[in-house]
């Protein structure tokens, strides 16, 4: 395990990519956050208090339905890029009889994975509160960020795993990339679109099929507040609680798969 | 150093299968060689070898499999592909990350990418690398450990001759230090000068394995040639005592079954006058085709000029085609009907000459049943002097024929 960690850190700290997507990642979820920081300063946003605008500008939008998470696509082909680049080079057979123990292997490359992503964001966000801090007139930081910002991190882990786990299942770098970002932006967006459409005009409880919805739970889970987006019409949606787990699940789900049948599959 | 042992290998895909219950051994201090025509499943063994597919029996290391190694790069190196390694990720850091997976110190990477030639390019990514410089970082990747033993697939392919000396000489270095080098090339020349030992697979089962030497003696092209003055007589002789004789283009008799000394001996007791007597040893790539001519998984489909080009897979009993035109049997023959060139007989592609070889019965080569000319009888390989006659209708032009007349072979 040691050794497959040590390898697996070098490799993300020696391929360009892992800097390159990072970087943008923290480039323009930034922007973003500056853009609003100055434009916004403080000001009411519809029913939004100081407190939520605060979020709202430190999570570059993220916390209210209309702007999506800006860095997670990033995330999720550093997480593609991870397995991704093995079968796209070639570099599995080495990886592999240099590290033999695929258990060990995979796992080293998710933490190694994960670290990597976490650092980004951590460092994202606390560019952005110094932004934020700088910009924005008696900005409101506290306890209610808490939330948000916890789920904010766990999405970007989410998006990575998702790419990984997808990379690891159809062994296409590619495939993985498209797969883990038209899913969840394009096909569950018109998903929901349906299901909240034909709950909301014949079916309630075809709506509430909606809440299964694991990238919507997700993207959910960071709202401030979270009651923001209740759904459509007289569709309940589930609390903040069930939108964590049924985004989780939904993300588990897929890293099982791949990482099933890279234990199993030749190499 | 290291033994590896393979004992019962084995996989399909799907129905069909690649490898079957491969068994042998590749001692230390020797370079033993992996031969087998395409998709023969050398590339599979060695994959199963590695613990990298899934399949059935076991490889094992001094006794131990390689996944349960501790440090696989220290006992065990490989090279399985041509380029295995990320475009931008430079040739130093490539290594170093192998490395301290092994916990190899960053010295030895110096050392290996310095052995291999690529040192002034250490620092280069490997997108700007030819094909024969990406096979020295593999190289590299193999040698850092400092293993006990090497499995390299093709690791001359991209090589000049320089580095393919160079290859050979640091391999059979290596072996005489004591470690287990397990090679498979096509290039049988290089085979020939590099390895003690063979292994030879077709379709994914053993077709031979031991020494070398032992390998080529196997051979049908092994032979006792004589030039005599009355050959009609001396080869009547020799067949009465059990030995097979095919008559050369120029004249030569060709003998298996009889050892030269009794050869000769006979050649004095007939009366008859010897210009020459010698044994003519099977090369390599001879004793690979004859072993092998039956088990290639693809084949080309034609010949040239409409004349037989392939002699067949010298499975002989007798004859033997000459170089250059015994490699392979095609399926299909330039003017004559699909499936009726080379012999004609069912699982003797291209025909194992019987008695012809020119063309004319009684001569080198195997008369096929059905002439690959397009005339029966006439399929047998140039005669001397020419090539064996055209397709009907068609004038001899006693050379190779063009495209476009074998072209017209075809539809003929």
């Amino acid at each position: 395990m040691t050794g497959a960690l040590k390898y697996e850190w070098m490799r993300i700290r020696t391929i360009a990519s892992s800097y390159w997507m990072a970087g943008m990642a923290i480039f323009f979820t930034s922007a973003i956050t500056f853009l609003l920081a100055v434009t916004v300063d403080g000001n009411d946003i519809d029913d939004l208090g100081l407190r939520e605008v605060t979020t709202f500008i430190v999570l570059a939008g993220a916390s209210i339905p209309v702007i999506p998470v800006m860095a997670a696509p990033f995330f999720a082909v550093i997480g593609a890029m991870s397995v991704g680049h093995e079968y796209r080079y070639g570099t599995n057979k080495a990886t592999l009889t240099a590290n033999p123990d695929r258990v060990a292997l995979l796992t080293a490359k998710l933490l190694v994975l994960l670290l990597w992503v976490v650092a980004t964001v951590v460092a994202m966000l606390l560019l952005n509160f110094a932004i934020t801090w700088l910009f924005v007139s008696d900005p409101e930081f506290g306890g209610h960020m808490v939330r948000p910002l916890l789920n904010y991190i766990g999405y970007c882990c989410a998006f990575a795993t998702a790419g990984f786990g997808l990379a690891a299942l159809l062994r296409n770098q590619t495939g993985a990339i498209v797969g883990v970002l038209v899913y969840p932006l394009v096909a569950e967006p018109v998903l929901y679109g349906i299901m909240a459409a034909v709950g909301d005009a014949t079916s309630e409880g075809f709506g509430r099929l909606s809440n299964f919805l694991p990238a919507a739970a997700g993207r959910r889970s960071m709202f401030d507040p979270y009651e923001i987006f209740d759904g459509f019409g007289t569709i309940d949606t589930w609390g903040v609680g069930a939108s964590v787990l049924t985004f989780w699940i939904g993300v588990l789900i897929t890293l099982a798969a791949g990482v099933t049948s890279f234990l199993k599959r030749d190499a | 150093m290291a033994l590896i042992q393979a004992r019962g290998l084995s996989k399909s895909f799907g129905s069909k299968s690649a490898v079957r219950g491969l068994s042998f051994d590749v001692v230390p201090g020797s370079v033993t060689g992996f031969l087998g025509p395409n998709g023969a499943g050398k590339s599979t063994t060695m994959r199963l070898m590695l613990g990298l597919d899934n399949g059935e029996g076991l490889t094992t290391y001094d006794g131990v499999p390689f996944r349960e190694l501790k440090h696989p790069l220290r006992q065990v190196g490989s090279v399985l592909d041509a380029k295995p390694f990320h475009p931008t990720r430079k040739a130093v850091n490539h290594l170093r990350m192998l490395a301290c997976s092994n916990d190899i110190p960053n010295s030895r990477v110096n050392d290996v990418i310095n052995l291999v030639g690529l040192g002034d390019v250490a620092n280069a990514k490997p997108k700007t690398f030819s094909l024969g410089m990406g096979q020295r970082l593999g190289l590299a990747t193999a040698l850092l450990g400092d293993p006990g033993t090497l499995i390299l697939d093709e690791p001359a392919n991209g090589l000049d001759p320089q580095g393919v000396h160079w290859l050979r000489n640091m391999l059979k270095s290596l072996a005489s230090q004591g470690r287990s080098i397990f090679v498979s090339s096509h290039l049988l020349s290089e085979m020939a000068l590099m390895a003690d030992a063979l292994v030879v697979v077709g379709r994914g089962t053993m077709i031979a394995s031991g020494k070398m030497s032992d390998f080529i003696s196997t051979s049908n092209r092994n032979a006792v040639v004589i030039r005599v003055d009355n050959a009609e007589l001396m080869t009547r002789e020799l067949r009465a005592r059990g030995g097979a004789v095919v008559t050369e283009p120029d004249g030569k008799l060709a003998i298996t079954g009889i050892d030269s000394d009794r050869v000769g001996g006979l050649a004095h007791e007939l009366g008859v006058r010897v210009f020459e007597l010698s044994n003519r040893e099977a090369t390599l790539e001879e004793a690979f085709l004859d072993a092998t001519g039956a088990s290639e998984e693809f084949r080309a489909s034609m010949g040239f000029g409409g004349q037989p080009q392939f002699g067949g897979p010298m499975a002989t009993q007798q004859g033997y085609a000459q170089p250059g035109q015994q490699s392979g049997p095609p399926q299909q023959g330039y003017g004559g009907q699909p499936g009726q060139y080379g012999g004609g007989q069912p699982g003797q592609y291209g025909g194992p000459p019987q008695q012809g070889y020119g063309g004319q019965p009684g001569q080198y080569g195997g008369p096929p049943q059905q002439g690959y000319g397009g005339q029966p009888g006439q399929y047998g390989g140039p005669p001397p002097g020419g090539y064996g006659p055209p397709p009907e209708g068609q004038p001899s032009t006693g050379r190779p024929s063009t495209d476009r007349e074998r072209s017209d072979g075809a539809q003929a």
